[in-house]
């Protein structure tokens, strides 16, 4: 070290430096992750690009001959999407369907952006974020949820010209409003920063909750997320009922870790029907009970007859 | 030639940065994401010296800072990756260490960084930090790093010495 004091120096105020940055963006100021994202952007979505041929080739090498099985699943995967948009998680109840035709009837589908994850933040980083390749240029906005064909992957944070920044429902910051499908109880679902784990808090501490039972995004008027997303399965209950808090442990439909293609949903459903129209829950745990039991049980709700030839089999 | 020094200081470390983000995570691994940024940044340290390792690591940690899909606090990566390159010049001087050492050092301070990058973000209030997940991520790490810098810090070596005409050692009169 000949000039070790010159080192110091130059090391001690690059660490001033970046000290001053996070303190500055404690404090909430973003603006020069703005410029250097829209700079960076177009180069990672040009690396994914170059990338891309090359991981499916290595991937296809495994499985030569199988491309026609490739495309078919990729199809299967589109109709699936836009499947679980129109809340197919409800399907197997009738109650479930009901309410879907509700939503479908009182205010139309969800437009879906189709787009491709193209980076992950890296774990060591703590935040669970992933960039798409859809940017405002595509319609992305700030807030947008973002789906695939398992359930709700997360929301847009941030948007450059050419990608979008995703916060995903695993990161720790993230919590999205959610809703028990079998009692229609809800809670906020708050992810821990672990690929298999969001925690579940529920608003009513002597609501009943079972393992196995499945979430929905809650769709509060005015929140960020749409309604009727699936969001995961509770996998562990803790605390007794009647205690100040219960939390549940939920193991997200989306494996986060693995995502590919997935949806922006560049248009909610223009209002949220369901809250108000949805019938006194009806708590039966078994698909094919419940449905008998809801469908004579509302008959009184009238407002989808435009929407109600399969119900009314009854 | 210090042109062309630091072209490929900054070539070495954009290219690491989307290896980090773009390729890496399509392989699946448990725990952390195999740090390229790091290792290079580890190995520029140690064929460059202190001061162009904490150059190098500062460059690098303020792009993972701020290239999409960053999320977190601007600046926490930087940080660390500063006293990372910093270390990793005093430590593993390209010459002074048998590169099997070097190997070793690159994991020890991939490592160094996990843990850095913890205590730093919960210092500074950092929300994120999810300690119960840190043994998992520091030990995969490591071994990711093993590997990792079994092909990056001869690579860098071996580019550094193209660049650098009267040898490694010469460059340290000047930085």
């Amino acid at each position: 070290m000949r000039d070790s004091r010159r080192t110091r120096t130059i090391v001690g105020l690059l660490l001033l430096f970046s000290l001053t940055l996070v303190v500055l963006s404690l404090r909430g100021g973003s603006e020069p992750r703005s410029g250097v994202s829209g700079f960076f952007a177009p180069v990672e979505n040009a690396a994914a690009a170059i990338v891309r041929p090359v991981r499916d080739f290595i991937g296809s090498i495994g499985s030569l001959g199988s491309k026609d099985q490739q495309i078919s699943d990729l199809q299967q995967k589109v109709d699936d999407l836009q499947g679980q948009l129109n809340a197919t998680e409800y399907d197997r109840n009738r109650a479930k369907e009901l309410n879907d035709l509700l939503r479908l009837a009182g205010a139309g589908q969800y437009k879906v952006l189709p787009a491709q994850v193209i980076s992950f933040g890296p774990a060591q980083g703590f935040a669970r974020t992933v960039t798409l390749d859809a940017g405002s240029r595509d319609g992305v906005k700030v807030d947008q949820n973002v789906v695939n064909g398992q359930g709700l992957v997360g929301r847009v944070v941030s948007v450059t010209a050419t990608t979008s920044t995703v916060l995903l429902i695993v990161d720790s910051t993230s919590t999205v409003g959610a809703r028990v499908e079998a009692s229609m109880e809800v809670g906020y679902l708050n992810g821990t920063g672990d690929d298999e784990t969001l925690e579940l808090q529920l608003l009513d501490p002597f609501a009943p909750v079972q393992v196995g039972q499945r979430l929905v995004s809650w769709g509060v008027k005015g929140g960020v997320y749409a309604p009727g997303i699936p969001l995961g399965t509770v996998t562990e209950v803790r605390g007794t009922p009647g205690q100040l808090t219960r939390v549940a442990t939920v193991k997200p439909f989306v494996d986060v870790t693995t995502l590919d293609l997935v949806g922006v949903i560049v248009q909610p459903p223009r209002t949220d029907p369901r809250d108000s129209v949805l019938p006194t829950p009806s708590p039966s745990a078994t698909p094919s009970s419940s449905a008998s039991g809801s469908a004579s049980a509302n008959p009184s709700s009238s407002a989808s007859s435009s929407a109600s030839p399969s119900p009314g089999k009854s | 030639m210090a042109w062309l020094r630091a072209a490929l200081m900054v070539a070495l470390v954009v290219t690491a940065v989307l290896l980090e983000l773009v390729v890496m995570p399509w392989f699946h691994l448990p725990g952390a994401t195999p740090d390229v940024v790091t290792v290079t940044v580890v190995a520029l340290g140690m064929v460059g010296g202190p001061v162009r390792g904490a150059l190098a690591g500062f460059g690098a940690g303020l792009l993972l800072d701020l290239v999409p899909p960053s999320a977190g606090l601007v600046g926490i990566t930087a940080v660390v990756l500063v006293g990372v390159g910093y270390a990793a010049g005093l430590l593993g001087q390209e010459g002074t260490r048998a590169p099997l050492v070097q190997v070793g050092i690159a994991a020890l301070l991939s490592g160094a960084a996990v843990l850095g990058q913890a205590v730093v973000g919960t210092l500074v209030g950092y929300d994120r930090v999810a300690w119960d997940r840190v043994p998992l991520i520091l030990g995969t790490q490591i071994v990711y790093a093993l590997v990792l810098a079994a092909f990056v810090v001869p690579l860098v070596t071996w580019l550094w010495r193209r660049v650098t005409p009267s040898g490694p050692r010469y460059d340290l009169v000047r930085p």
